[in-house]
């Protein structure tokens, strides 16, 4: 299975501002110190050993979209956020390829995040196009057509053109879907959410986002989850926040910290975490701090363990598993 | 984890030894509340957690410490004293050093 991230951002799109790309440009050429380069490759090169990620690149600002390559004659594409965009631009391209132009979306739960992108996701106006959109909430279907009506979007819902069916889940009763075993857990986030885990040959990766982790449930709510998470290969985590901010100002807002991410995934023996659903109001520094306190945090933990591999999503990032 | 508690002079003083993590944090949690409770019925208006015998705290046991402190309704202030490199690390990751006052010795939690 490949992991691709379209869209890694919580809540809210997010843009660089004018002045951010400035401050990137300057602190490159300061790193280059007036060094020449034979071409663009060889500058890309120098900018990815000699400069930190923040620097020379950015998490990106889209919402939340990953796509699960490696299912049987369909895509894989766990929610609908601002990042589907770019997705549905993409499978047209290896459409006209040959891939089968079947889509199997897979929502953790319905708030605008997670949905905004679908009436820009170009396949859902193909005739020949075959959409299985599965969720928990049984209402699913409402809050797309909602989002385009009249009042919110000039074409409506049923102006798409490919074929689109809705299926409900309930949480722990696995079912196939594309060549994969899929199990939906429920999560604790406003209006509830799903997280979904998804194996295959052997592997396992799992999405669990819009989750909160609260203390007074620590016994009941963190035992389910190191089940779900079991040997995963890959578990993909909301840490939207810090511990401190999950546990206090910010609690009951339905999202999880990265040190409980790293908790969470060590008791459960997973192999890899990725940091995601990164808070909005975060700088590409921001960011950058809180995946390398998150690194530093799991080697302080770890007691013995097998080294939890931890990755900071961004727009962008592709993860074999 | 072992743990031992005692009464200094106006002020409970709490000493958690070993680690606080997947395995320990219920007995550290309930040991934690109990104290609460004891401060409370003592009308005690500190207690200290004197972490110098702790290795480290895992999520868990920070989230005891807040679970604890919704239970002192104010009427009870947990200091946290004398951290190790590690725990002072875990507490600014955490940034648990902004929800509870973090002191080095455990006299100078007065």
């Amino acid at each position: 299975m490949l992991v691709r991230f379209w869209g890694t951002r919580g809540s809210l799109p997010v843009a660089q501002h004018a002045d951010t790309a400035l401050t990137k440009v300057v602190r490159a050429l300061l790193i280059a110190r007036g060094r020449e380069f034979a071409d663009e490759a060889e500058a890309a090169a120098f900018a990815r050993t000699e400069m930190e990620f923040a620097t020379y690149a950015t998490f990106g600002g889209a919402t939340s979209c990953v796509e699960i390559e490696g299912g049987e004659e369909a895509f894989v594409i766990c929610d609908m956020g601002s990042g589907l965009r770019d997705f549905g631009l993409s499978a047209l391209r290896r459409c006209a390829e040959g891939h089968p132009r079947v889509y199997h979306f897979f929502l953790s739960h319905l708030h605008w995040d997670h949905i905004m992108g679908f009436p820009y996701f170009r396949p859902a106006y193909e005739s020949g196009a075959s959409i299985v959109i599965h969720a928990g909430h049984a209402d699913a279907e409402q809050a797309l057509r909602r989002q385009q009506e009249a009042i919110s979007f000039p074409v409506p819902f049923d102006e798409l053109k490919a074929r689109i069916e809705f299926v409900t889940h309930l949480p722990m009763d696995p079912f196939e879907a594309a060549g994969m075993q899929v199990t939906l857990i429920r999560q604790t986030h406003a209006r509830g959410s799903f997280g979904y885990r998804f194996e295959k040959a052997g592997k396992a990766v799992v999405y669990s986002t819009d989750a909160e982790h609260r203390p007074d449930d620590m016994d009941f709510d963190e035992g389910q989850f190191e089940a779900f998470f079991e040997k995963a290969d890959l578990v993909v985590c909301d840490t939207m926040y810090s511990l401190a901010e999950e546990a206090s100002l910010k609690q009951d807002r339905g999202h999880s910290s990265n040190l409980v991410a790293v908790d969470l995934c060590h008791a459960a023996g997973a192999k890899r975490l990725a940091l995601f659903h990164h808070e909005p109001s975060y700088s590409d520094d921001d960011i950058q701090r809180m995946f390398y306190e998150t690194l530093r945090y799991e080697g302080l933990v770890r007691a013995g363990r097998p080294k939890l591999e931890v990755v900071c999503a961004y727009d962008g990032l592709e993860v074999e598993v | 984890m072992d743990w031992g508690l005692r009464n200094d002079g106006g002020q409970l003083v709490a000493s958690p030894t070993g680690r606080v993590d997947e395995e320990s944090w219920k007995d550290f949690s309930t040991q934690l509340n109990a104290a609460v409770q004891e401060a409370l019925a003592g009308t005690i208006p500190v207690l200290v957690i004197d972490l110098s015998g702790l290795e480290y705290m895992t999520s868990k046991g920070l989230r005891a410490l807040t679970v604890a402190k919704n239970e002192a309704r104010g009427a009870v202030t947990i200091r946290l004293a004398a951290p190790n490199g590690t725990m002072r690390r875990i507490l600014s990751i955490s940034r648990y050093d902004m929800l509870f006052p973090v002191v080095d010795h455990v006299d100078s939690a007065r």
